[in-house]
C-alpha cells in the first residue's frame, strides 16, 4: 500500500497580481521501503512539491494522502500534526541547531514531536549508532565534518520511525566520497526500517540507490 | 525537553552579556532613582515617624514639618483640657544659625520640648544623655553634621543665634529633607534662641490619646477648641509633608521620567539583541516548525530566553544597585531598598523583557517553515 501519494497535485503562487503556476497535476505515490529520486532543474518545481508532500505547503488543488489519509490542508495544526507523526526531513544545509549536541539536536526533535525526555534521548542514541555516529554524539555541529553533520541529520530524520523520510539534496554540500557514503548509509537504513524516501536532487549518483526515479520539468513529471 | 532555549542564549556569549546589561542598567537605575527618592522622602517625615504623637496641631495650612510657623503656646491648655488626650506638649521646630570656625553661617533644624524623650526624640544617640539638655545651655546634634559644620564631638562648643552652646550629644540619621541636620534642644532654650516676638509661641502641639481613646473624636473636638489650627494624624502629617517635597521639587516626576527613561533603555536593548538573535536563528526556528513545532514551541523559547536575562539582569542589577547603596552612603546620601522594592523591580525586569520578546513574536508567525528548504 502507498504510504505517500499525490494525486493531481497543482500549486499556483502569486507574484503581485499575476498567478504563477509551479505545479501542473503531478501524481505520484511511494510504497514503503522503496526509494525515489527526483529530478529537475532549477525552477521546475520540485521543492515546492517536496514541501507540499512534507505537509509544509497546500496545493492550490489535488490531494495528498499519507499513509492512506487524504491530508486536510486548511489546517495547519492538522499538518503539523502530519508532520510530527510520519514525516522525517533530511536538509540540504544539515539544518542542525548549532548550539546543541549531535545528541541533543536529534533528541530535541523527537522532544517536539512529543516524546518524552527519556525515551527520546534513548532513541536518539539509537539512531545515532545506526549512523555510526554513535562516538560523537556530544560533539556540537561545528566540530563535525560535513559528513558527520548529514548523518546526524539523517538520524534526527529516522528518529522516532517516521513511515516517509523526505530528502532535499542531500549530498549537496559533500564531496564525492563522503556522499556516496551518506548516500549508502541512507539506502541500508531506509531498506532495513521499511521507510518511503523520496529525495530530491541533482546529483547522478542519487540513481544509483534509487528504486525509481522521477524527471519534473514546468511542474509535470516528464514519462 | 531539550534547553534550545538556555543553550541557544549562551551560545552567543556576547549578545547575552549586552541583553544581560540592558536588563542590569535598566534594574540599577530603577533601584538608585527610587532608592534615593524613598530615602529623601525618608527624610521629609522621619521626625514625625519617630515622634510617639498620635496627633500633631499645626497652624492652618502648614506645608511640611520643617516649614513651621507659630502660634500661642497656650493653646496647649486646651488640648490637654480634651477628653481622650493623655498627654500634650509644645514642641518647637526651627531654623536656627550656626556661626562656623570660618564665619560663615549654616542653618539647622531644631526641636525643642520640654521633655523630648516623652515623645521619642531624639532618636539614634550616639552620644550624650537626653536629661542633660534641661541643665543648661546645651543641644546635641546629629553626625551629618559634619558635612556641613565641619567635624566635631560632644563637649564642643558652638555659636547658635548668638549665643555660645555646647554639644552634649550625637544623633545619627536625623536629617531634613533638604539634608540639614537636626538639633535637640530643652524647649526653654529654644525659645532664647528665637526672635522676641517669637517667645511664648510654638511650632505644634504633640497629642498623645489616652488608652481607648477614640482618635477621630479627640481630634474634632481639638479642632473644635483651636479653630484657627489643624489637626492631623500622625500618618496624614508624614503624607502631606512628603507630598510636599515631592510635588514642590518635582522630584516625583523627575524620579518617575528617569524611571521611565531606564525601562525605556532596557526595552530597547533586550528587544533590539532578542530581535536580532531571531532574526539570526530564523532558519533554525523554521527547522522548528518544519519538524512539528507550532509558533508557541517557538514562543516559549524566546520568553524562557526574556525570563533568563531578566533573573540575570536583576542579579547583576541588584548587586550593583546594593554596592551603589553602600557607597552613596560613604557621600552620606541614603539609598533605601526595601524588600518590596526588589520584588517589584523583579516583577518590573521580567515583564520588560517578556514585552521585549514580544517584538519577535510577530517575525516568528511569519515564518514560513519552507524556508528550510532554501539556500
Amino acid at each position: 500500500m502507498e504510504v505517500l501519494e499525490a494525486r493531481n497535485v497543482t500549486k499556483t503562487f502569486r507574484e503581485g497580481s499575476e498567478p504563477v503556476p509551479v505545479l501542473r497535476g503531478v501524481s505520484l505515490s511511494v510504497v514503503p521501503g522503496e526509494i525515489v529520486a527526483l529530478e529537475g532543474p532549477s525552477g521546475s518545481g520540485k521543492t515546492t512539491l517536496l514541501s507540499i508532500l512534507g505537509c509544509i505547503l497546500s496545493p492550490s488543488t489535488g490531494d495528498v494522502l499519507i499513509e492512506g489519509k487524504p491530508v486536510d490542508g486548511r489546517s495547519e495544526a492538522r499538518l503539523r500534526e502530519v508532520r510530527r507523526r510520519s514525516i522525517g526531513f533530511v536538509f540540504q544545509q544539515f539544518n542542525l541547531f548549532p548550539s546543541l549536541t549531535a545528541l541533543e539536536n536529534v533528541a530535541y526533535a523527537l522532544q517536539v514531536k512529543g516524546a518524552r525526555k527519556t525515551a527520546a534521548r534513548r532513541e536518539a542514541e539509537r539512531v545515532l549508532e545506526a549512523v555510526g555516529m554513535g562516538d560523537r554524539k556530544h560533539f556540537l555541529p561545528r566540530d563535525l565534518s560535513g559528513g558527520q553533520k548529514q548523518r546526524v541529520a539523517l538520524a534526527r530524520a529516522l528518529a522516532g520511525r517516521p513511515p516517509i523520510v523526505l530528502a532535499d539534496e542531500p549530498t549537496a554540500n559533500l564531496d564525492s566520497q563522503v556522499g556516496a557514503q551518506a548516500l549508502d548509509l541512507f539506502r541500508d537504513l531506509a531498506k532495513r526500517e521499511d521507510r518511503a524516501v523520496l529525495i530530491v536532487t541533482h546529483d547522478p549518483k542519487v540513481r544509483d540507490i534509487s528504486d525509481r526515479v522521477l524527471a519534473i520539468r514546468d511542474g509535470r513529471l516528464a514519462a | 525537553m531539550t534547553d534550545l532555549a538556555l543553550k541557544s542564549l549562551l551560545h552567543d556569549k556576547l549578545r547575552f552579556a549586552i541583553t544581560v546589561s540592558g536588563v542590569a542598567f535598566a534594574v540599577t537605575l530603577v533601584f538608585v532613582q527610587v532608592g534615593l527618592f524613598l530615602g529623601l522622602l525618608g527624610n521629609a517625615s522621619i521626625s514625625i515617624e519617630k515622634a510617639t504623637a498620635d496627633l500633631w496641631v499645626t497652624t492652618r495650612n502648614t506645608p511640611n514639618v520643617d516649614f513651621a510657623r507659630l502660634f500661642p503656646e497656650g493653646y496647649v491648655q486646651r488640648v490637654r483640657a480634651v477628653p481622650g488626650v493623655q498627654r500634650a506638649d509644645n514642641l518647637i521646630v526651627a531654623f536656627l544659625q550656626v556661626a562656623l570656625p570660618s564665619g560663615a553661617e549654616e542653618s539647622m533644624v531644631t526641636y525643642a520640648a520640654e521633655d523630648l524623650t516623652a515623645w521619642g526624640l531624639p532618636w539614634n544617640i550616639d552620644q550624650g544623655n537626653v536629661d542633660d539638655l534641661r541643665r543648661g545651655p546645651y543641644f546635641f546634634l546629629d553626625a551629618s553634621a559634619a558635612k556641613r559644620f565641619g567635624p566635631f564631638q560632644a563637649g564642643d562648643y558652638r555659636e547658635v543665634n548668638g549665643r555660645r552652646l555646647q554639644i552634649v550629644g550625637i544623633t545619627h540619621g536625623a536629617r531634613s529633607f533638604t539634608t540639614t541636620p537636626l538639633a535637640f534642644m530643652d524647649y526653654e532654650q529654644a525659645q532664647a534662641l528665637m526672635s522676641a516676638d517669637a517667645r511664648s509661641r510654638t511650632s505644634y502641639i504633640l497629642v498623645k490619646l489616652a488608652p481607648g481613646a477614640d482618635r477621630e473624636a479627640v481630634r474634632a473636638e481639638i479642632a473644635r477648641r483651636l479653630p484657627h489650627n489643624d489637626v492631623f494624624t500622625r500618618e496624614e502629617w508624614a503624607r502631606r509633608s512628603r507630598t510636599y517635597w515631592i510635588v514642590s521639587t518635582g522630584l516625583g516626576i523627575n524620579m518617575g521620567l528617569t524611571v521611565f527613561l531606564g525601562c525605556l533603555v532596557g526595552i530597547v536593548v533586550v528587544a533590539q539583541t532578542l530581535y536580532t538573535s531571531t532574526m539570526e536563528h530564523l532558519k533554525e526556528f523554521g527547522t522548528v516548525k518544519a519538524i512539528g513545532g507550532s509558533n508557541g514551541d517557538i514562543y516559549a523559547i524566546l520568553a524562557k530566553q526574556a525570563a533568563i536575562a531578566a533573573v540575570a539582569g536583576f542579579a547583576l542589577g541588584a548587586g550593583m544597585a546594593y554596592a551603589t547603596r553602600e557607597l552613596l552612603a560613604h557621600m552620606d546620601l541614603r539609598l533605601v531598598i526595601p524588600r518590596a522594592l526588589n520584588a517589584w523591580v523583579f516583577a518590573g525586569a521580567l515583564a520588560l523583557c517578556l514585552a521585549s520578546a514580544m517584538v519577535s513574536f510577530r517575525r516568528i508567525a511569519r515564518i514560513d517553515p519552507a524556508l528550510v528548504f532554501r539556500t
